[in-house]
């Protein structure tokens, strides 16, 4: 059933192209006014370019999740979808797949324009990065998903939805933040294991308490 | 319905913590020593730390509401909740404000990334969208269900957000952590009447709180038998 869900979103995006465009259109605009506000040096590049890109991934996953949920409110197919049996959880680790997998492409295309606006030397590790990225972006859909299913049908959702998911995620990203600068820095794992525990953490309670109330939030 | 204020019950449970709380002012103006090292600034530790107190029994009094009316869908519970994350709030604010006038002739600088006082600010900040989403929404089963669940999202992320601030930013000026008891008495009683004249505020808040809620719901002709 997650197959079918998954494929549902995804083809929905293959045929209007609507969220990875405008999530890759809005990372490279970011990333643009960040090259023309800062110049920094070689070195001052790495203390904070870990800071800038999560926040600019963090901008740029409120749009897919919020669009993902906003487009289920079309023709009030959310509503078809929940009178259909199927277990709600299942619902939510569709969505939250689907924002993975937004998020991951992006990620990969806005990368080396990243790297190539701000003039990266390097981003160390690359499989412990991938590894780390891998890590926050699942935290990020797990709270994204089921904050946006929670605020979806109320007045103002597209600003509620970063007024709630915003505050809530702040120790995944100073995590995040933390780790990236440590592995684009080659420091030893033993150096950052303490933030990768606490991603680690924070992934399981939010995956748990997300499938735990999905239910909850999307009930009619 | 009767005006809330009109039983002696509450009349006298009213008076009792304005007596409390005069008292609690008179002993820390004039009763309480001074600190040699803070010197007046200290005085501020009587109203910051039960301030603190009471928004973290608040917020964990808002997550248990919460689950209990996800469990039992009685709406009661949610007035309870949300009663209850009202107070957290006002009580945060406090925290936040009193914080910075004690940092700021203390550490020199009004804020400082402590883990405590960061936690704090991110859970005021988790609340502001808590109550934009009860005014944005229609106040119906549904919204109180989301109600609860970010609640309880909140409170189990306080944890990991004192974790990560306070690995974040190790150098930062940690929050004193005075060994309550071994302070002379006039240290020691006056905090804790202070304690106890903030948590009967705050049962007092809640039950006023509660009392307006259901004459809300009472004139939306909302259901609500308590």
């Amino acid at each position: 059933m997650i197959g079918i869900l998954l494929k549902k979103d995804l083809l929905l995006e293959v045929k209007s192209r609507e969220i990875l465009i405008s999530m890759i259109a809005f990372g490279i605009a970011v990333t643009l006014l960040y090259a023309f506000s800062f110049r920094p040096s070689p070195e001052l590049v790495l203390v904070f370019a870990p800071g800038l890109m999560w926040t600019l991934f963090l901008f740029i996953s409120t749009l897919a999740i919020h669009r993902s949920h906003s487009l289920e409110k079309e023709f009030d197919a959310f509503s078809l979808m929940l009178s259909a049996p199927i277990n709600r959880s299942t619902l939510f680790i569709s969505k939250c797949l689907c924002s993975l997998i937004f998020l991951i492409i992006s990620q990969a295309i806005l990368m080396p324009v990243f790297a190539l606006f701000l003039q990266i030397p390097s981003f160390g590790n690359i499989s412990q990065l991938i590894g780390v990225f891998f890590l926050v972006d699942l935290g990020i859909s797990f709270s994204g998903s089921l904050i946006s299913g929670a605020v979806m049908r109320a007045r103002g959702n597209e600003f509620l939805l970063p007024l709630l998911l915003y505050p809530i995620v702040t120790p995944l990203m100073i995590s995040a933040v933390k780790s990236t600068a440590a592995i684009m820095s080659s420091a030893e794992m033993i150096e950052w294991k303490l933030w990768f525990q606490i991603i680690l953490t924070y992934d399981i309670v939010f995956g748990l308490l997300g499938l735990l109330s999905y239910d909850y939030v999307t009930e009619e | 319905m009767n005006y809330f204020h009109s039983t002696l019950k509450i009349k006298i449970f009213v008076s009792i913590i304005i007596i409390l709380c005069l008292l609690v002012l008179y002993l820390v103006l004039f009763a309480t020593r001074i600190d040699p090292q803070q010197q007046m600034a200290q005085k501020i530790f009587y109203y910051h730390v039960p301030s603190a107190w009471t928004a973290g029994l608040s917020y964990l009094f808002v997550a248990m509401f919460g689950l209990i009316y996800l469990l039992k869908k009685d709406e009661k519970w949610d007035y309870f909740s949300y009663a209850s994350a009202e107070i957290g709030t006002l009580f945060c604010a406090l925290v936040l404000i009193t914080g910075p006038i004690w940092a700021k002739p203390i550490w020199g600088s009004a804020w400082s990334w402590e883990p405590r006082l960061t936690t704090v600010l991110i859970m005021f900040l988790i609340y502001i969208g808590y109550f934009l989403l009860r005014n944005f929404g229609d106040v119906n089963e549904r919204m109180r269900r989301i109600s609860a669940v970010i609640g309880i999202l909140a409170f189990a992320n306080v944890p990991i957000i004192y974790l990560s601030v306070k690995f974040w930013n190790q150098e930062a000026q940690l929050h004193p952590q005075p060994a309550m008891g071994s302070q002379p008495d006039d240290v020691y009683w006056t905090f804790i009447l202070s304690l106890i004249s903030f948590t009967l505020l705050l049962i007092y808040l809640f039950s006023y709180r509660v009392h307006v809620l259901r004459l809300k719901a009472k004139l939306f002709s909302d259901r609500y038998d308590l």
